[in-house]
This record gives C-alpha cells, sequence and structure tokens, in this order.
C-alpha cells in the first residue's frame, strides 16, 4: 500500500476502496466475526471461496465484520452491481450452490433474504447502491432493526475491517485529515465538549472535560489507552465494534492523541478476544504502511504510535487506575484517586483513558459536528449507544439506540419479547455493577440518570432479559459470586464483605437463611456500596440491594416458604414438574410406582398429593410441562394424562379403589376435636376441607349450590369433565370424612358471625361468579347472554335459548367452553378477540379443538355494538378490527382501534370477557381488602385474613383462575390452619413410605411424546358425550418411561 | 532492586535464549511483564510457567520476584501447574447462566471425574485438571458471545448453543480419539 | 515556605499546610481518626477504609489518608453512619481469618484489637470463615502467621519504599490474597531479606512477629519506623 500524504493520494485510496465496496461484478460479504465464525460462517466462506473459483467466476468475495442481528447468523451480503445490497440470514453451507447459482442467474435469494439496504448513511459519507426488489423489506423494517440508529456501528458488517481502503472508501481517515490540516486542536475538543460526549465505558463523564484537563497537563509524555477490557459479562459490543471495524478505534484515538498532545497510545485488550486482537493488529500494520499512523502521520510532522497490550483476566482492570497498575507491571490493584490519570497516570505521566465506543463516535463528531450529534438522544446524553440484548429475548443481537428510548422498546419491539408461553420478569442492565429492572418498570427511558435512579447503571450496555424461569436471588447470587472472585482484595469492604454476602446468597438458595440474614445482607451491602475504594466494589452491591427491592417477595419466599417459584434453586424443589404444579403432587413418585406396574399404589400417591385427579387430569393447564427437562430432549412428559389414566383405572377397578380408600383413611389422623369451617364447595374448598379432614379435624362445606364441585360441576362442560367422573371424585372426599350443607348461601342463611362462634377456623373461598360486565350499546337486547349463567344453566340442564347464529366474545376458556357448548347446542359460532392468537388465556389444545369443531375465531376484533332488530332481539353485531399499539404493563399490546368496522349476522351473543368477585360479599364480610378494593387481603405465607381465625383462598384472592391453582391455595390453607390449630408441623406425616425405585434411568425411552386422543371432531361437536379418550395403557406406560427422574440426586 | 542475578540456571540455553529474546523486545514497553508472561506461557507445551522460569525472569529483569508472583497469581490466565491436554472453558457469563451453564458445568464435572477438591484454587475460579492430565476443565466470565449462548470452547473451539448431549458428545469424542492415538 | 490552609474538622477550625491530607491534618489538630492501613512514613493506600470522613457538599465517603486538605473544607470524622460501617469493617476483619486474642503473642499490643475494644465491638455478627492458614517459623529471627494477618500491606510499603528489598508483596485476590514472600519461597530461603525487621515493627497484629516471644510479648515500635522516615526527609 503506499503512503498517503496528500489530498490526491487520499482520493487515489478512496476510489481503489469504493470500486472493492461496489464492483460491477457480483460482490459477496460473510459476516465473521466471532458470533458468525461460532454459528459455522467459517464453513460458509471456504464454500463460496471454492464454488467461486472452481466455477470460475468473478465475484468478489470478502469477509466483513457483524451486523448486529446475531441470532441471525450466519449473515451474508450479498450485492449485484447497480442493485442494493441483500443481507442474508441463516445461511450454512449447503446453501452456497443455490445462492451461486441464483446470483449467476440475476436473481437473489429471496427466500434467505433479511432485509436490503438501498443507501447507507455511514455518517463520514454516504453510499447509493441501488433500488430494487419490492418484495424485500429495507433494512429498519424489520422489527430488529426498527429505530435503530447506526452511528457507532456505522461501518460493522458492511466493510472488510481487513481492508483500509474499504474503510477509507466509506470517509475514513477524512476527519484525521480535517483535524490535521485544520491544526486546531482546542476547536476539536471545544465541539467534543459542545456535543456533550459521555464516556461510553459506564461512568458517563463528559470526554471532553478529561481531554482539556489532559490537554493542560504540563508534560512532556502523555499516555492515551484504550480501554477495550470489556470484562461485563453479557456485554461484547467492544468486541464487535473492533472486529468489525478496527480503523475507526485507530483513527479516534490518532485524533484524541493529536489534540491533548499524547503521542502514544495504548489498546487494552481482553485476552478472551483473539479476533479482535488479530485485526487490530493487522488493521495498525496497515495504518502505518499509508503512514497513518506512526511517524509523521500524513506528512503534517505529528507522530502518534499506537501499541497493543493484552488483559490476563482480570475484571476488575476495567477500572482505569487497575489498567494502569497493570500496565506497570504490577496486579490490577486500584490506586487511590487523587491524583487522577489526567495529572499522574501511566508511569506518573498524565494518562487519558476512555472505551472503546467513545473513540468510535470521535470521527462522526469532527465531520458531521456537536449540533448534528445533539440531534440523537436525551438533552444530557446525546447519541447513541450500542446495547447488547441478549437472555431470553427471540431475537438478541447488539442493538444501536438513540440514549432515552424506552426499555420496553428493547426488550418487546426489538428484541420480540419471550418465548411463547412465558412471561417476562426483569432486564438487568449494566452487568454485574447493575440492577434487575422490573417488567412494570419498562417504560424507563434507558439513560444514564435514570437508570441510577433505580439503582441500576447502564454501564457498558449489557442487557440481559429474563423470564419467570430465572430465579432473581439466584441471579443476585450470580453477580455477587462474580464480583467476589473478581475483587482484587486490597480493600476489606469490598474483600471480605463480599464473602460474607454471597455466604447468606448461597444460605438462602438452600432454604437455610433467616430473617437475620436478609437484615445483615441488606445492611452489608450498603456498606460495601459506600465504603468501597473502587467502583468495582461500590456497584458490586447494586444487584443484590435492586432485587431486594424490587423482588423481595422472591427472597420471602426462599426464606419463609422454602420455595422458588422459578424453579431454579434445586434444594428447594423435589424436581422442576413438581415445584410448577400449585399442588405441589410429587409427580416423579406416581410415574415410577405406574411405571412398576404399581397401579394401586399410584393411585394412593395421586389422591394423597391431590383429590381430584380424574378432573385435573382433563382440564388442567399443565405448568409442569413448562420446566420439564425432558423437553431439552423431545417434549416434556405427559404428566397430566398419566395421572388421569390412574385416576380412570382406579375408578374402572371398584375392588382397587376400594382398598386404595382403605389406605388412605388408614392415613387419616385421630380425631383432634377442632371445627372447620369451608365457606365454597368448588375446588379450593373441596381440597381444603379434605385435608383437614385427613388431619382428623371436622370439616363441614358450606355451599350456595344443590351440589359440590363450583366451577367443575356449574361451568365446564360435559364434554371436558363428565359429570359422573366429578361425581366419583368428589366420593373420594366425602370417604375421607368431609361433610357438606347444601342450599346454603352465607350471609343470608348463615351469618360469618355465627360460623366464628361455632367453629375453630374459618376458611372463605367462594370464587369468582359474578360476570365481568362489558360496556356495549345493545347488550340489553334478547339474546345477549353472559357465559357463566349460560354454562351453568347448561349444566343444570335448565332450559338454555341459544339462536342459531352466535357470536362468543372473549379468548379464555369461560369464552371457549361457551363456544363448544353453543356448537353442540346446534349453533354456529362465531368468536371475537380483541388481541393475537398468542395472547389468549384459553389453554391452546381447548381453542385448537374448538376449531376443529367449527367455530370460527376472529382475531384483533373489538366489540363495538350489538345491534338488535324492531323486537328488541339481537340481529347483528358489530366489530371494531384493532391494532396492536404499545405495550401495557402485563406485557402484552393494548390493542388500538382502528377505523374498520366489521359486521357479523347473530341472534346470540354470549359475553365471556372475565369472571370477578362478588364485590357485595366481599364488602359485608368486614375483612380487610387489597389496595385494588376489589379482593380480600391475606398474609402471604399463612392466607389468613385481617381476622384471626379466617382464611382465605383461591379466586377469591387472585381473580379469576384455574383449577389446579385454586386446589394448591386450598391444600396450602389446610396446611397452615392445622399448623395454628394444633400448634404443631404435622403436614408431612401424612404421607406413609412408598418404597421405589431410587435411580435415574441409564437410558431412558427415546419415544416422543404422547397426545391424549380425541374423539373425531365432526362426531364429537354433536354430542356432549366425553371429548378426549386419555392414554392407553401403553401409551401410559411409555411415557412414566420417558421421565428422566429429576428428583434423584445422588448424582448416578 | 533484587539481589545479585544468579548465573547459575536450571534452564537449558535455548529456553534462556527465548527468554532474552522476550526480554529485549519488551524492555521499557507498557505492558511488558504481562505480555512476557503470556508469549513464555503460550510456548510452554503444557501452558503453565515454571518456577524455574520465574526465577531466572527476576533476575534478569531486576523485577523483584514478589511483584513477579504477584502478578502471575493475581492474573486467571496464568498458570502455575501444568494444563492438560485438552482444555474445556465454560462460559459462566450472564446470558449463560441464564441459559443454564452452571447446569453443564456440574454435567462436566461428573462426567470428567472431578471434585470440588481438584479446584487449584488460584483467583477464585474453577481450574481443574483430571488426573491423567487429560483434561483441563475451567470457567471463563464472558467470552462475549452472549447471543449464542451458552457457550463452551473445547480446544480454542467455540461451541455454541450448547446443550448437555452434545457437550458429553464432544468430550467422549476427545476421549476416544486420544485412547486411539495410545 | 510551604503554603497554610484552614479547614473545619468536626467544627474546629485547623490550619495545615496545603499538600498534607485531611488525615494529617486532623493528626496536626490532636484529633485520632482510626486506621489500619496507614502509617506516617508510608505511602497511604486506602485499604483498610477505616479512616472515612464526611465532606459537606459531597455525597460519598472520602477516605482521610489519601485525599488532600482544601481551604474551606468542612470534615466530620465521626458520624453515626461512620461508626456503624467502621464497627462492621473491624467484624469483617474478625470473621475473614483466625484472630483468637488469648493464645496470640500480641494480646493487648494488638491495633486491631485495641480498635475493636475503641468502637464497642462486643460480638461479630458475621459468619467465622475459619480458614486455614499456614505459619511460616523457617526465619531464624522472625514469625509469619498468616492466621492473624490483615492484609494491609504496611509490612510490604516499608520493605519496599524504606527498605529497598521488596522482599513481600501481595498474591492471589480477592479473599485469597496473601503475603507472598519472594517466588513463594519460605521466608528463611529469602535472598533478599535483609533481616532488619522493620515489617514486624509496622505490623499492626501479631502476624508479624520476633521469635521467642509467648503470648502477650511482642510489643512493637511503629513510631521508630515513623520517625526513620522523618529524618530521612521521605515519604511526608
Amino acid at each position: 500500500m503506499r503512503r498517503i500524504d496528500d489530498l490526491s493520494s487520499f482520493h487515489a485510496a478512496r476510489e481503489a476502496g469504493l470500486a472493492k465496496l461496489m464492483p460491477n461484478v457480483p460482490r459477496i460479504a460473510v459476516g465473521m466475526g466471532t458470533c458468525g465464525t461460532g454459528n459455522g460462517a467459517e464453513a460458509v466462506y471456504h464454500a463460496f471461496a471454492d464454488q467461486i473459483q472452481g466455477r470460475g467466476l468473478g465475484y468478489k468475495l470478502v469477509r466483513t465484520g457483524c451486523f448486529g442481528a446475531c441470532s441471525e447468523e450466519p449473515l451474508v451480503n450479498v450485492r449485484l452491481p447497480g442493485k442494493p445490497l441483500v443481507v442474508l440470514h441463516r445461511v450454512q453451507a449447503s446453501d452456497v450452490t443455490a445462492i451461486l447459482d441464483d446470483i449467476a442467474a440475476g436473481r437473489i435469494p429471496a427466500e434467505l433474504a433479511l432485509c436490503k439496504i438501498e443507501e447507507w448513511d455511514h455518517i463520514t459519507s454516504h453510499v447509493q447502491y441501488g433500488c430494487d426488489y419490492r418484495e424485500i423489506p429495507l433494512w429498519n423494517e424489520i422489527p430488529f432493526f426498527q429505530g435503530q440508529k447506526k452511528l457507532v456501528l456505522r461501518h460493522c458488517g458492511l466493510i472488510s475491517p481487513l481492508d483500509i481502503e474499504e474503510y477509507i472508501a466509506v470517509g475514513g481517515y477524512e476527519a484525521l485529515y480535517k483535524v490535521l490540516i485544520d491544526s486546531d486542536p482546542e476547536r476539536v475538543i471545544e465541539q467534543i465538549k459542545l456535543a456533550k460526549l459521555r464516556g461510553r465505558g459506564g461512568a458517563g463523564y463528559l470526554t471532553g472535560l478529561k481531554w482539556e484537563m489532559m490537554r493542560k497537563a504540563q508534560s512532556g509524555q502523555k499516555y492515551l489507552i484504550c480501554n477495550a477490557d470489556e470484562g461485563d459479562p453479557g456485554a461484547y459490543m467492544n468486541r464487535n465494534e473492533i472486529e468489525s471495524d478496527p480503523h475507526s478505534l485507530i483513527e479516534g484515538m490518532t485524533i484524541g492523541g493529536f489534540v491533548t498532545g499524547a503521542t502514544e497510545g495504548i489498546l487494552y485488550v481482553r485476552a478472551e478476544y483473539p479476533l479482535a486482537v488479530h485485526r487490530l493488529q493487522q488493521a495498525i500494520e496497515q495504518a502505518e504502511g499509508c503512514g497513518l499512523l506512526g511517524e509523521n502521520i500524513l506528512g503534517r510532522g505529528f507522530s502518534f504510535k499506537l501499541s497493543m497490550v493484552e488483559g490476563a483476566g482480570a475484571f476488575v482492570c476495567g477500572e482505569e487506575t487497575a489498567l494502569i497498575r497493570s500496565l506497570e507491571g504490577k496486579a490490577g490493584r486500584p490506586t487511590p484517586r487523587p491524583p487522577y490519570p489526567a495529572q499522574k497516570g501511566l508511569y506518573g505521566k498524565p494518562t487519558n483513558i476512555n472505551n472503546v465506543e467513545t473513540w468510535y463516535n470521535v470521527a462522526p463528531i469532527v465531520i458531521r459536528g456537536a449540533n448534528w450529534f445533539q440531534e440523537t438522544g436525551s438533552a444530557k446524553s446525546p447519541g447513541t449507544k450500542v446495547f447488547s440484548l441478549v437472555g431470553k429475548v427471540q431475537r438478541t443481537g447488539l442493538v444501536e439506540m438513540p440514549l432515552g428510548t424506552p426499555l420496553k422498546t428493547f426488550v418487546y419491539d426489538v428484541g420480540g419479547g419471550v418465548a411463547p408461553g412465558r412471561s417476562v420478569k426483569s432486564v438487568q442492565t449494566g452487568g454485574p455493577s447493575g440492577g434487575c429492572i422490573p417488567q412494570d418498570m419498562f417504560d424507563t427511558p434507558v439513560d444514564y440518570e435514570t437508570l441510577a435512579q433505580l439503582g441500576s447503571i447502564m454501564g457498558s450496555g449489557g442487557m440481559v432479559v429474563m423470564d419467570e424461569d430465572n430465579c432473581m436471588v439466584d441471579v443476585a447470587r450470580f453477580f455477587v459470586e462474580f464480583t467476589h472472585s473478581e475483587s482484587c482484595g486490597k480493600c476489606v469492604p469490598c474483600r471480605s464483605g463480599l464473602d460474607q454476602s454471597l455466604r447468606i446468597l448461597n444460605k438462602f438458595t438452600r432454604g437455610q437463611a433467616t430473617e437475620a440474614d436478609l437484615v445483615t445482607l441488606d445492611e452489608i451491602s450498603r456498606m460495601i456500596r459506600d465504603m468501597s475504594l473502587c467502583g468495582l466494589g461500590q456497584t458490586a452491591p447494586n444487584p443484590v440491594l435492586t432485587t431486594i427491592r424490587h423482588f423481595r417477595n422472591e427472597f420471602e419466599d426462599h426464606l419463609r416458604a422454602k420455595r422458588c417459584r422459578a424453579g431454579v434453586c434445586e434444594d428447594l424443589a423435589l424436581s422442576p414438574c413438581e415445584n410448577s404444579c400449585p399442588l405441589h403432587m410429587n409427580i416423579p413418585r406416581f410415574l415410577e410406582l405406574l411405571k412398576e406396574d404399581r397401579t394401586e399404589d399410584a393411585f394412593l400417591s395421586v389422591i394423597l398429593d391431590n383429590p381430584l385427579p380424574a378432573s385435573t387430569g382433563r382440564v388442567c393447564q399443565h405448568p409442569c410441562d413448562n420446566r420439564c427437562r425432558r423437553a431439552g430432549v423431545d417434549d416434556a412428559v405427559n404428566m397430566r394424562d398419566v395421572h388421569r389414566f390412574i385416576a380412570d383405572s382406579a375408578f374402572a377397578d371398584d375392588a382397587l379403589y376400594a382398598r386404595a380408600m382403605a389406605r388412605l383413611l388408614a392415613v387419616r389422623k385421630a380425631a383432634t376435636g377442632k371445627k372447620v369451617a369451608i365457606i365454597g364447595a368448588g375446588p379450593t374448598g373441596l381440597a381444603c376441607a379434605y385435608y383437614l379432614s385427613l388431619l382428623g379435624h371436622e370439616a363441614v362445606i358450606y355451599e350456595s349450590n344443590a351440589a359440590a364441585g363450583g366451577m367443575l360441576r356449574y361451568a365446564l362442560p360435559d364434554y371436558r369433565l363428565p359429570k359422573d367422573t366429578l361425581d366419583r371424585e368428589i366420593g373420594i372426599i366425602e370417604g375421607a370424612g368431609v361433610k357438606f350443607v347444601f342450599n346454603t348461601v352465607v350471609g343470608r342463611d348463615v351469618m360469618l358471625n355465627d360460623l366464628a362462634g361455632e367453629y375453630d377456623a374459618v376458611f372463605l373461598s367462594i370464587g369468582t361468579w359474578k360476570e365481568s360486565w362489558v360496556y356495549l350499546p345493545g347488550t340489553e337486547l334478547t339474546g345477549v347472554i353472559p357465559a357463566l349463567p349460560f354454562l351453568e344453566a347448561v349444566a343444570k340442564q335448565q332450559p338454555v335459548t341459544v339462536g342459531r347464529k352466535v357470536t362468543v366474545i372473549g379468548g379464555g376458556n369461560a369464552a371457549i367452553d361457551s363456544a363448544r357448548t353453543a356448537l353442540r347446542l346446534g349453533a354456529e359460532v362465531t368468536i371475537l378477540y380483541r388481541r393475537e392468537r398468542k395472547d389468549m388465556p384459553a389453554i391452546p389444545e381447548e381453542t385448537e379443538a374448538a376449531e376443529a369443531e367449527g367455530a370460527k375465531i376472529v382475531f384483533l376484533a373489538a366489540p363495538h355494538r350489538i345491534v338488535g332488530d324492531a323486537e328488541g332481539r339481537v340481529k347483528a353485531i358489530e366489530a371494531v378490527k384493532t391494532r396492536l399499539g404499545e405495550y401495557d404493563s402485563s406485557g402484552r399490546r393494548r390493542p388500538v382501534p382502528t377505523g374498520e368496522v366489521i359486521r357479523f349476522a347473530c341472534d346470540t351473543v354470549v359475553l365471556a370477557v372475565g369472571e370477578t368477585v362478588d364485590l357485595d360479599f366481599v364488602k359485608a364480610s368486614g375483612l380487610k381488602l387489597q389496595e385494588s378494593g376489589t379482593m380480600l387481603e391475606v398474609d402471604r405465607y399463612s392466607l389468613e385474613t385481617s381476622r384471626k381465625n379466617f382464611y382465605a383462598g383461591g379466586d377469591l384472592i387472585t381473580g379469576a383462575s384455574n383449577v389446579s391453582n385454586a386446589m394448591g391455595y386450598g391444600k396450602k390453607a389446610a396446611r397452615n390452619i392445622d399448623q395454628r390449630l394444633m400448634a404443631e408441623k404435622r403436614w408431612s406425616q401424612l404421607w406413609p413410605d412408598f418404597e421405589y425405585a431410587q435411580s435415574a434411568p441409564h437410558h431412558p425411552s427415546e419415544s416422543g411424546r404422547h397426545h391424549v386422543r380425541e374423539v373425531d371432531a365432526a362426531v364429537r361437536a354433536k354430542t356432549f358425550h366425553e371429548a378426549t379418550l386419555g392414554l392407553t395403557p401403553v401409551e401410559a406406560m411409555e411415557e412414566t418411561c420417558r421421565c428422566l427422574r429429576c428428583d434423584v440426586r445422588n448424582g448416578d | 532492586m533484587a539481589a545479585a542475578s544468579s548465573t547459575h540456571s536450571l534452564l537449558r540455553p535455548e529456553e534462556q535464549d527465548f527468554l532474552d529474546g522476550l526480554i529485549r523486545k519488551h524492555q521499557g514497553q507498557p505492558g511488558m511483564l504481562l505480555a512476557i508472561l503470556e508469549a513464555i506461557q503460550e510456548r510452554q507445551p503444557n501452558h503453565y510457567l515454571q518456577p524455574e522460569v520465574l526465577e531466572y525472569l527476576a533476575a534478569r529483569t531486576g523485577i523483584p520476584g514478589s511483584q513477579i508472583y504477584s502478578v502471575v497469581t493475581f492474573y486467571a490466565l496464568f498458570n502455575l501447574r501444568p494444563q492438560g491436554e485438552h482444555s474445556v472453558c465454560i462460559c459462566r457469563g450472564t446470558a449463560c447462566h441464564t441459559r443454564g451453564s452452571r447446569t453443564l458445568l456440574e454435567r462436566v464435572k461428573l462426567q470428567l471425574g472431578l471434585q470440588d477438591g481438584d479446584d487449584d484454587g488460584s483467583a477464585d475460579k474453577v481450574t481443574a485438571t483430571t488426573a491423567d492430565k487429560k483434561f483441563t476443565l475451567r470457567t471463563v466470565a464472558c467470552f462475549g458471545q452472549c447471543a449464542l449462548a451458552p457457550v463452551v470452547e473445547v480446544d480454542h473451539n467455540i461451541l455454541s448453543h450448547v446443550n448437555e448431549r452434545a457437550l458429553e458428545r464432544e468430550i467422549d469424542h476427545l476421549r476416544e480419539n486420544r485412547d486411539e492415538a495410545n | 515556605m510551604p503554603n497554610m490552609i484552614s479547614l473545619r474538622i468536626d467544627g474546629e477550625l485547623v490550619r495545615v499546610e496545603e499538600g498534607h491530607t485531611i488525615f494529617q491534618a486532623a493528626e496536626a489538630a490532636g484529633k485520632q481518626i482510626p486506621g489500619l492501613c496507614q502509617m506516617k512514613g508510608l505511602s497511604p493506600v486506602g485499604a483498610c477504609r477505616l479512616c472515612v470522613v464526611e465532606l459537606a457538599g459531597v455525597n460519598r465517603l472520602l477516605p482521610s489518608c489519601t485525599t488532600p486538605a482544601q481551604e474551606g473544607m468542612s470534615v466530620t470524622t465521626q458520624s453515626a453512619r461512620i461508626k456503624s460501617y467502621r464497627r462492621m469493617i473491624v467484624e469483617l476483619l474478625l470473621a475473614e481469618r483466625n484472630h483468637i486474642c488469648a493464645v496470640c503473642v500480641s494480646n493487648n499490643h494488638c491495633e486491631l484489637q485495641a480498635l475493636a475494644m475503641k468502637l464497642g465491638v462486643t460480638h461479630v455478627r458475621y459468619t467465622y470463615a475459619y480458614r486455614s492458614f499456614p505459619v511460616d517459623t523457617s526465619h531464624p529471627r522472625f514469625v509469619l502467621d498468616h492466621n492473624r494477618c490483615i492484609v494491609c500491606t504496611r509490612c510490604v510499603r516499608v520493605c519496599a519504599e524504606m527498605e529497598g528489598a521488596h522482599v513481600w508483596d501481595v498474591m492471589g485476590r480477592g479473599v485469597g490474597s496473601r503475603l507472598v514472600c519472594e517466588l513463594n519461597r519460605s521466608w528463611g530461603q529469602a535472598s533478599s531479606c535483609t533481616g532488619c525487621g522493620k515489617c514486624v515493627q509496622v505490623c499492626p497484629t501479631g502476624a508479624l512477629a520476633e521469635k521467642g516471644c509467648a503470648v502477650e510479648e511482642m510489643i512493637k515500635r511503629g513510631q521508630s519506623i515513623s520517625r526513620l522516615a522523618e529524618t530521612r526527609g521521605g515519604v511526608l
């Protein structure tokens, strides 16, 4: 490469570069940052190279950096002369032949296309590729890139990082040229100050002020350092910046050297980034070869030398004084400031350290000016920041956004939210120095000050998204383990304080923590924050303090209930499935017992954990599937249908059933003489009464209806849960000694105060039986019926008038139940839901079954008004098409009405938008209410209300939920009531020892998951007979063999 | 200043020449000691720093022995014990952790027969070498490959989206190859 | 003639030479700020954090041993928060290693012990780590007992700065930090140790001691080192 020392040689280099960037032959650029290479880009590159050569094609093939959409790697750019640049994604070596065939025919392989670029603002120049390919979206039209502004990443993934001419082609080194020609360092510093460029390493200090201090320092030798010791786990933007565009860093530092008076620059790069080190070395050599670095740059008499030092694995060296000591050949232990590096730094000389990304902002400010820079970002923090969006989002990668963009934009819009069926919990920002921001605070703009107010920091820009499967206590422990191991050890608060913090956090994850521990942890964290010598110690407690602040419940759960809801802390649960089950059924046990062909034992195991297995086996939402480890192999074990099989088998075998019941009663404890009243014979009340009875108490259920079951009997249709099956199950509960008082309404026929006098404890579990009303013109017309009364009437076999064309409004289980019931009554059914399918609360299998039976579902339709005929009967319904707008605090998009109205002719409208608590009852009870004012307040752990010995559980305190959740509350309440009444923990005494194999299978079954058999849709839609048939014995047995026995702990 | 340098060294002449060359190359440069130590370790077949090498370095450079030892034990990169033939490095960064890298680590520990007592303990990172010196298991705080979580590096090859089975197969494969070579 | 500046310490007006630290200003005014790593005559490192003070108008707590006194400062050396934090630090130290006073050569002559008593530490709320540390008795005249060491680095500094031998340094990091002699030699094998014993004299606890001392018999003369530094005109 020739030396560049004047404009004409500059232009020559530029032209040469442009000819490479936009040749008149097809150009193929394979993304080969570490991400791409890790995903197979090397093989892709070689495939291209081999074939291009083998087929004698004259195409230009280069390696480029990373464009940022890391989860789409390998990325390959293809550009035909005169046409837009097209980014292909997830390219494998096997795709190469077809791609080249397409290119040879002048086509673009559209199926592999992610997006196209017609023109690109390189900030230091502008490039026009060409217009075409209407079917391919522009890069900033696709969700991942929408809203992004590529300033720092202006060249990444587009130019070759190995070729200085391509860098020059897009305006590289022009800023340096300008600065040297103008020869006015003060003016450059003014621009940087005016631009309010803040350090991008995390502290956010004004770069201009640092440079000014450095310039003013009187000294011969001065040093510039680039901190590329990116140690934050979860952050990798600096790595990408260097690998994809090393020259921007070199240029930035050279400019910095000139204006501050430093003649030597050092790049401190961590050893874990070998590719970055390599690319930087090559770039330095090229720059020196051109005379753009080293002696007498551009012939202007300014000399600047850049050398590289590799870090050796110490996170603390990201702190500037530690970094300097490291360069001086000492251990990387921070030293006191003052003196500041700008006064006395490396070897006692004035030194200025800036983060990689800060240097990348220099050339743009020089070329486009401070005013231009201020147009982006927030008032206090202009410009952009590159964030690494990782963790549980659908789309991970590097995201460059203007500062001040709200957090929810990153999580939902760019990242696409979390996996379907999961809910997002928090975002951890700023790495180990940062904190966790809970989901309800996602409106927060991402900026230095706003994040600091929440107890976090922006730091290097790491953003780790966490969902319900992440335990925040474990997250706190994880970070403290990291900072503890990276602590330099010099100051006592950090060295010893973090050690004690880790001990306490370990106690939490093992269920051994005490109340005092939580206080000590909080106290010591504040001390470490206030007393530590350097930034590592000062910020290390942030993860702990923010999780205690925003997720205190999780700490308390670990402490008081010894529960880890996320299922992470293994010492606190038997197995992931058991932990997720609201009833905490010992699932591995019943699977193993059935596997050993011991149906009676399996049935006893099941009914000891859950008195309504045939019901839950048919209608439970199966949260156990979500965490089943078998899903990592193929699919979760079908535990729900196995326990249904066990129950059904027992009910079909009278002798077995009788023996099991006898054994159940043998477990029952002696009469205690205590009496408990339970209000409501729904699943919650039934579960509570059952366990109380087994514990020896007299349990009496007061029920307003004529029979027990609650929603199971009066809302769930027969085709889901046959009534005789339910009756059989309630027989178990009666068999356990529970008494019922039917047709009795508490508050009318008997008063709570009366019960208080007669019973030792009262448990309220009346559920949610009021239909949520929707305010809609036309609801007074004949033919508009709320869902619950409709389903209840059908269950009670009362006359119900349903027309021929039914519209159901809603997306939950009640809506689907209503729809499928209406179908069976001979109607044509349309369901209107105002959001999308994935947002529906109903169990997906139910929704699919409804559609198979002929129901139509119209999504994104919100009811607008119901139209009546002259006689006041429903004749049509009008709905407004919605589109999904902003994310609300539930993590779903709010439906926003568009102008479009659609109309459905119908004669019946079923309103199934939700169920609520009976507010009159709640208010009349005299018990304290929750802040919302609509539900009773109970102690989180004991379920006691504000009145002594009065407890409440189920939908009454949670709002409308599902059967197993409801039963879980009943079971928990029984345990707590018993403990209070007997002043003793007797719960575990209820379970006999079941002896069964205690080893994990060496060769678990290879078979896939068995799904429950369904009656043919056309057949079943005409009757109320059961729609699903359950597993066959062979299928059930195979399912038990698929279980990996996560409950076994001996490491076998 | 260190005491008068010892001309008595356990190192062979070529080794001494190599070290002298390194010292000459980096003399007076910032980061000299790190660069020298990194180069020495890279070249050593078992990737560790031998005591006699450190003695020689102290004597030749005048850097106090205690300072050299301080540096060698402060940074996670440096090993004072011979490393195994194959290195398995599990990333324990945040993204990898949220995607289950701790389970991977426990799994590999079991598979390689490494108990907690085998930990070298320096710099508080997991570094354990199997008794037959064939495998060294270590962790790294973060590879910077977060989008590919969980990440494991086996002998300088980065594997992405690693699950337990894949890693088990990979290690078995290395074991078999080695056995064949024997 | 050095420039004099004035500042307020605990309400009292104090005059001190420009360039001196807040700690030195306090000392000159007869106020004792606790500290275990600092020592007159040695460069300050700000490691123990016991000497922190509050400064009016500044949010953070500042280590007085390394912060230069400035004209017009208003410093508070004792506040409820500072006292509470100092106690925590001492408790952390006591829990970190094995400080068993009853059998220690420095019992009743120990700076850590004295400070604990002064701060009113009656019990330690943290978990004792009971780490196992060796005792190096290889030197003919001295003993290094790591169990009593608080890694204050006074010994490192006095050997490097005053004696010029740099025998000691700190190896490892975090709670694994430990004093190291040369290339991890036993003290008796050290080739650069001059046997001057300065490290023993400056050590605030019983970690470094003279052989031949039984329990309670090790009395140190750290002031002699400070005087030596002054007469040499060395570090402030």
